[in-house]
């Protein structure tokens, strides 16, 4: 089979990228920054990548340049402002209530998640949103697949835990 | 088994990530636990509002910089380099492999074509022809489109609502491209007629970070493509096959 470009294999997974980096630095610009420095590095060690993990060699690569850039500022990424622009997704198909009340919900997790601390907040990204296997968080975050399936069990608790303290998980559609 | 070892493996669990025979054994114990159903239930209806948090796109302006990066000119001569170590690996292991490569090559092939579609139909914007939910609109604007009729199931009732169609070429022909969604992640089906038709059990692979799903059942060839995980798309797969 003919080697892919760098473009056909990459460019499919840019949102993934993007979702994923602004998940972990919770501001816009700043996602932007890094998913545009990991798709610089991402192209320098293309030749690295085997043919059918790419979103996962990507969600690496966008993890190490997020990090190497929180470290190099010497900033805590807690001090990070928070972006407050956000379009929420809407469910055109809720009448106007239920829609509101979706809204309510959506901002409330997303409040939620954003207060878990950064390591619990990333493999709930991207084991609820991007789906990834157990395996395959264990290869992007670099820890053993028992280290994965304990940081999710810990995750949860703690999520569930500051929901609880407004609504019923249950009560929630 | 206990509830302290249903306790333990409960993320597992729910994430479908034990083994089927340690899977079995929490099954058997929820059977005659209400506290550990009700533990599971509440981690499933976390898993449900996680996934409904917002899935933040890469704005245009981020993707054209990125596209343009990779066209830029400071690559061209490690592509070279590439091409040339693999025409060196092709020529070394060329006689001996010519023989095995023929069924896999060609299967590789639609599984690149596949995957191909799959990314052109999310990029281009180019989902559907046919904008619906109802198969029974979808099933018959397939008809005199295509020389064959696709069988098309709404599997909205476990999670994986039908969203639409459109035409779609693999392989040389056009084919019936079904659209289905699980959450932020869309599912395409490629369906064609199967010649050498003997029905088949479900062949995975994955490909550039797309994970591909194949089988052949009465007559017709499917191929279900998607970013979803593993577990899922094989229980979407399985429920099609089954469909």
């Amino acid at each position: 089979m003919p080697p892919r470009g760098f473009e056909e294999t990459v460019l499919p997974h840019v949102d993934a990228a993007f979702n994923y980096a602004r998940w972990l630095s919770r501001n816009d610009a700043e996602a932007e920054d890094v998913v545009q420095d990991a798709c610089v590095r991402a192209m320098r060690f293309f030749s690295s990548l085997r043919d059918d993990d790419a979103r996962a060699w990507l969600f690496a690569i966008v993890r190490n340049t997020w990090y190497s850039r929180v470290s190099r500022r010497a900033v805590a990424a807690e001090v990070l402002p928070l972006a407050n622009t956000i379009d929420e997704p809407q469910d055109e198909a809720l009448d106007p209530e239920a829609r509101l009340v979706q809204q309510h919900a959506v901002a409330r997790v997303r409040e939620a998640l954003d207060r878990l601390p950064v390591d619990f907040r990333e493999v709930l990204v991207l084991r609820e949103i991007e789906g990834l296997s157990y395996k395959e968080i264990a290869a992007v975050v670099r820890v053993p697949i028992g280290t994965v399936m304990s940081r999710l069990a810990r995750a949860r608790e703690r999520l569930l835990a500051v929901l609880k303290q407004t609504t019923p998980v249950e009560a929630v559609p | 088994m206990t509830c302290d070892d249903v306790e333990r493996d409960l993320d597992a669990y729910v994430d479908r990530e034990l083994e089927p025979g340690a899977a079995a054994a929490v099954r058997d114990h929820l059977e005659s636990c209400a506290a550990c159903r009700a533990r599971v239930a509440e981690r499933q209806a976390l898993g449900r509002l996680v996934r409904s948090a917002p899935y933040y796109q890469a704005p245009a302006s981020l993707r054209a910089r990125v596209a343009s990066q990779a066209a830029a000119p400071s690559s061209a001569p490690r592509r070279i380099f590439v091409w040339a170590a693999a025409a060196v690996l092709a020529l070394s292991i060329g006689s001996g492999a010519a023989l095995l490569r023929s069924a896999s090559a060609r299967a590789d092939a639609v599984v690149d074509e596949v995957v191909d579609g799959h990314v052109r139909s999310l990029m281009a914007e180019h989902l559907f022809d046919v904008h619906s939910t109802d198969q029974h609109t979808v099933k018959p604007w397939f008809l005199g489109r295509l020389d064959f009729a696709p069988p098309v199931a709404d599997l909205a009732s476990i999670g994986f609502p039908l969203v639409g169609g459109r035409l779609d070429y693999l392989n040389g022909r056009p084919v019936a491209a079904l659209v289905y969604q699980r959450q932020k992640h869309t599912i395409n089906v490629f369906v064609a007629p199967e010649r050498e038709g003997a029905a088949s059990a479900i062949d995975s692979r994955s490909r550039r970070g797309f994970r591909v799903r194949h089988w052949i059942r009465s007559g017709m060839s499917f191929w279900a493509v998607s970013d979803l995980n593993d577990a899922e798309l094989t229980d979407f797969a399985r429920a099609l096959q089954s469909s």
